[in-house]
């Protein structure tokens, strides 16, 4: 009898142990998920604002970056915007030969303007211009012109044109009729349709410069990135191309470059046969291309992108040939 | 005849219509002011929650709220024009019309620009709009030519109004009493005098004059928000005349919808006789072959000459929206020639169907001119997103459209309980002018 | 037995995931992954300073491109074993320290000055130094304009202790001209026998005032280091490109034909307006005195 009592009594001991022993491992395995999870979802955030460093002691910190965009003290305010940065007149090229499709112009842009996934100032086209020739990639943000039919038809004045060249938005005067988008013949104008927490960011003074914060109902676009330009930086795009395929500059001083090349402008367009895109229309543009010859990719290398993003070629017809063939 | 005796004749005829409201009456208000507040309710979604909620996204960022402000400056042409070209015609029938029409003109001037100003995301900003303005907007244009013509087809209502007010004013003592102040003050004094007869009769033919100088301008300058742009499907020459034959064809078809539910609604047969409908729609065939001559030039031109830009257009317009296209540009043209051109066919029931027809058909195909280029720029649309594409409008927009049209039937009742819809004044005049014809006679 | 089996599979996949974990934890914290680099470099700078920039970086030993610059470090500069002085790491993990132009270098018996920069170590980090070998070098640019026809000069030499001049050979000269916001390129050269001649081309616009500044640039010399001279000269040609247009479609102020239409329809229409609204009074008017007319005709009866 008494046996038995211990036996069942050991045991229960040995299932009481055994009980405590797992549910001990497994509380803590499940609390150190959990926090797994919880860091690896710190990981996945954009942290654009925020510094990964080594401290003199070795250990890694994260800090907020300061002003992402390091603005000059002197804040342009609106009514300042309005005049250019003097004798300046800026010009980009861009060279089609060497663009692959990267994306990091479209990204490098949306970071430095607080931009959501969709939302893109420099958006990639896929183009082809007749049937025999090759398709190619268009980097194409706003083309700036010098006779621009969005300024034109603004009935309040918010959209304008600068001394020097840049046309910028004053989103405190928009009234959000969208006049301007619909008259742009290249569709370089986007809309804030609806609120956004990343409106309320009081972070830094309004400025049409930085276009930043953004506010609801008010149209925006690529800005060339006045407020870099007064720091002497190149803006988003350029700064992030890793192909060096966006040059830009002063075309008063000739000069334009992508960070590593620096080159004449003039001798630039002149010998590589750089266009403007529609030109028939009669805008003007401040944007030129070099053509897509001697290209320094094949196409497909430029497939390598995210599956929706791919997705958006659907209607060319090379696109639709790939994936007939199963390539994509 | 004597005068006092005819007027007073014709208030105790008109009086019941003011002042008495029928049950039937009653349930069409109360359905009007329903659909007015769902369409409120609509609105401060949409003002609360920005332009999300309507179906417009980045490319087609205009919808139907442009396309109903274009449509209902068109029926303000029924007035604008017509009553203005009838003034100076001097035709037996066209007393009976000519008050309902300016009223359509006004009320359709009122509620277009408030589609207008709901395309607009920041309705705190309107100001701007005077504070700062720049002529070189076709929307400045548009602005000032909306609101001048709105204010001169007021006047030119009001003018007309008078001499019935006075009449009513004379001859309504069973009417309630703030009727009767109502009628005084309206009047302004206005007893009828020769010397006054004539100041009234002046100003009132400039004022005609002058609306349908108003209107031509009014229009254009709303054709030209789109032709001066440089978009393919807009860039077009003929947009300022197209949209004023259009708006005339528009104006004459609703002209004819309101006198039949009038005619019919109100027991006016006396008052409103097939003369009417048949003139009305004589003017309905010959508009819609102009209609459909400019409406045929512009799609002809721009598939004859197969550019990139107009070919892309027209692919869309083939496919995607092919039976709106039939509908607006066949069914809507052709339909009302057939029927107004047999006099077999030609009746008043027939007659309002065409002019039901044309009018849905001319909604459709002011809806092809303004989505489809916005769908078909210049550098192809490259997206995922179905709703960035193509636009379809949301309930927001449905419902506030269905306001519009709730809040100008409910507006043209309540004006009808203000004003007798047939011109008193007109009746005496004509009466008048024919006894002088009879007296030359003899 | 199956459930025990799975009880047990249950235990021992719990356990892997919870080791996994502290793996996950270490790899957050301190630097063990990352190979240290210090690296040091040297740019003599127009006014003649020389200027010492340190790069102080971590580079994962798996993932070469995850780079950590290391912030607020404490780098000390040496010449031999005379301390020049001290500088802190900025958030790049660079590290500036500018010596004014009279420094004595100690010199070794070739003639170049041994520059060291040196991270003393901490608690989670070893030592780190590095030490570079340069000659200081003279650079001359001269700007003239020799029978109207605009050149540049430049001269490189090295002295010696005694202060003799010893022409440079075989060194790469880049010539260029400053833009808004980088250099660009006009020659690159090899100096023969210490001096060269360029002749400047005529199409340059400079700036607004017609000013180009000329560098001569001598870049990531394994001898020299770097060593920059410039000059501003008045050589520019410059174009102005902005056409201001004023009442244009497009500018603030519209063309000013519009104006004046817009004012003569406005006035035309709304003058119309007024005479009806006038009139309108008038009527009014002379209903008034009707009505008081007749209350006398009333009254005198």
């Amino acid at each position: 009898m008494e046996n038995k009592k211990t036996d069942k009594g050991g045991s229960n001991r040995r299932n009481f142990l055994k009980l405590g022993f797992m549910s001990s491992v497994s509380a803590v395995a499940g609390a150190s998920l959990l926090s797994n999870f919880s860091i690896q979802d710190e990981e996945v955030v954009e942290s654009g604002e925020k510094l990964r460093l080594l401290t003199p002691d070795g250990k890694i910190v994260e800090v907020d970056a300061t002003n992402v965009n390091k603005y000059p003290e002197a804040h342009i305010t609106p009514e300042e915007s309005r005049k250019g940065i003097p004798n300046r007149k800026f010009v980009m090229v861009i060279d089609l030969a060497k663009c692959k499709n990267a994306r990091k112009c479209v990204e490098g842009c949306q970071k430095g303007h607080n931009l959501d996934y969709n939302e893109e100032f420099m958006k990639i086209q896929l183009l082809q211009d007749n049937p025999e020739s090759s398709p190619y990639w268009l980097p194409k943000p706003c083309f700036h012109c010098d006779e621009p039919p969005c300024v034109t038809v603004c009935p309040t004045g918010a959209t304008f044109k600068r001394d020097d060249g840049i046309v910028l938005i004053d989103s405190e005067r928009c009234i959000g009729c969208k006049f301007c988008v619909t008259s742009c013949p290249y569709s370089a104008r986007i809309f804030n349709w609806g609120a956004k927490a990343k409106f309320d960011d009081k972070s830094q003074p309004y400025s049409p410069e930085t276009s930043l914060p953004a506010s609801k109902g008010t149209v925006m676009k690529c800005d060339f990135c006045p407020d870099l330009l007064r720091q002497g930086k190149l803006p988003y795009c350029a700064s992030s191309c890793p192909m060096g395929v966006i040059y830009f500059g002063d075309k008063n001083e000739d000069i334009v470059t992508n960070g590593t090349e620096t080159v004449s402008f003039s001798k630039l367009i002149r010998e590589r046969g750089g266009y403007r895109h529609l030109e028939h229309l009669g805008t003007k543009p401040n944007v030129y291309y070099l053509p897509a010859v001697n290209r320094q990719f094949p196409l497909d290398r430029g497939f390598d992108v995210a599956p929706d993003i791919i997705d958006r070629y659907k209607d060319v017809p090379y696109v639709q040939d790939l994936k007939n063939l199963g390539k994509i | 005849m004597n005068l006092e005796n005819r007027k007073r004749e014709l208030a105790i005829e008109f009086s019941p219509l003011l002042e008495k409201t029928t049950t039937v009456s009653k349930i069409w208000i109360a359905t009007l002011v329903l659909i007015i507040l769902v369409g409120l309710y609509a609105f401060i979604v949409q003002f609360t929650q920005g332009q999300i909620v309507t179906g417009m996204r980045d490319n087609a960022v205009w919808g139907i709220y442009t396309v109903n402000f274009i449509f209902f400056v068109c029926l303000s042409y029924s007035g604008a024009f017509i009553s203005g070209i009838l003034h100076f015609i001097h035709t037996p029938w066209k007393n009976s019309v000519s008050r309902m029409v300016e009223i359509i003109t006004v009320l359709s001037l009122i509620i277009g620009p408030i589609y207008i100003i709901l395309c607009m995301a920041r309705l705190d900003r309107l100001l701007y709009l005077f504070m700062y303005p720049r002529i070189q907007s076709p929307i400045t244009w548009d602005i000032i030519a909306v609101m001048t013509d709105l204010i001169g087809c007021f006047i030119y209502l009001f003018l007309t109004f008078i001499p019935d007010f006075a009449i009513l004013r004379d001859n309504s003592e069973n009417a309630p009493k703030w009727r009767q102040k109502m009628y005084k003050y309206f009047a302004i004094g206005y007893q009828d005098t020769p010397k006054q007869r004539i100041k009234l009769h002046k100003i009132t033919r400039t004022m005609s004059a002058m609306i349908i100088a108003m209107a031509i301008i009014a229009y254009s300058v709303l054709a030209w928000v789109f032709s001066l742009t440089l978009q393919p499907g807009w860039d077009s020459s003929i947009f300022g005349p197209y949209f004023i034959v259009a708006g005339l064809y528009t104006g004459i078809a609703v002209i004819i919808i309101v006198m039949y539910l009038i005619r019919k609604y109100y027991h006016l047969e006396s008052y409103i006789r097939k003369v009417h409908f048949s003139g009305a729609g004589i003017i309905l065939l010959v508009l819609s072959l102009l209609y459909g001559y400019f409406t045929f030039s512009e799609y002809f031109t721009r598939w004859f000459s197969h550019k990139l830009y107009d070919t892309n257009l027209l692919n869309t317009l083939f496919t995607r929206y092919f039976w709106m296209f039939v509908f607006a540009n066949y069914i809507g043209v052709l339909v009302p020639i057939v029927i107004l051109f047999f006099n077999k066919l030609r009746n008043i029931k027939s007659i309002t169907f065409a002019a039901v027809i044309a009018i849905v058909g001319l909604w459709f195909n002011r809806y092809l001119i303004v989505i489809p280029t916005l769908e078909t720029p210049y550098i192809p649309i490259q997206d995922t997103r179905e709703e960035f594409i193509h636009y379809t409008a949301t309930w927001v927009e449905w419902s506030l459209s269905l306001a519009g049209v709730a809040a100008f039937i409910l507006f043209f009742i309540l004006l009808m309980k203000l004003v007798p819809i047939i011109p008193m004044s007109g009746i005496i005049d004509h009466e008048r002018g024919q006894a002088k014809r009879k007296k030359s006679i003899k | 037995m199956k459930s025990i089996k799975y009880k047990y599979i249950l235990i021992t996949s719990l356990i892997i995931a919870f080791f996994f974990n502290f793996n996950g934890f270490s790899q957050e914290l301190d630097a063990s992954n990352y190979k240290m680099r210090l690296s040091l470099s040297t740019f003599k700078q127009n006014d003649n300073s020389r200027m010492l920039e340190v790069s102080f970086i971590g580079q994962n030993k798996e993932d070469r491109k995850d780079k950590l610059p290391v912030f607020d470090a404490e780098i000390k500069f040496y010449n031999e074993d005379n301390l020049l002085g001290t500088a802190k790491t900025s958030k790049e993990g660079i590290a500036q320290f500018t010596i004014p132009e009279g420094q004595n270098y100690i010199t070794d018996e070739d003639g170049f000055i041994n520059l060291i920069a040196k991270f003393e170590g901490s608690d989670g980090l070893d030592e780190e130094d590095d030490d570079i070998q340069i000659k200081d070098l003279f650079l001359e640019l001269n700007l003239k304009e020799i029978d109207s026809v605009k050149t540049v000069l430049v001269r490189a030499f090295t002295k010696d202790s005694t202060g003799v001049e010893t022409p440079l050979e075989g060194v790469n000269v880049i010539i260029s001209i400053g833009g808004m916001l980088s250099k660009m390129k006009l020659e690159e050269v090899i100096i023969e026998d210490g001096e060269f001649e360029y002749v400047f081309p005529t199409d340059l616009p400079g700036d607004v005032n017609g000013e180009i500044i000329v560098y001569s640039t001598i870049q990531d010399n394994d001898d020299f280091g770097n060593v920059v001279k410039n000059e501003s000269v008045n050589w520019g040609v410059f174009k102005n490109n902005n056409l201001i247009e004023h009442n244009q479609l497009w500018s603030e102020a519209g063309p000013l034909w519009m104006y004046i239409v817009l004012t003569i329809l406005l006035l035309g229409v709304w003058a119309n307006y007024l005479y009806t609204v006038i009139y309108l009074f008038k009527i009014k008017k002379e209903g008034k005195e009707i009505d008081r007319e007749q209350v006398e005709l009333n009254t005198e009866l």
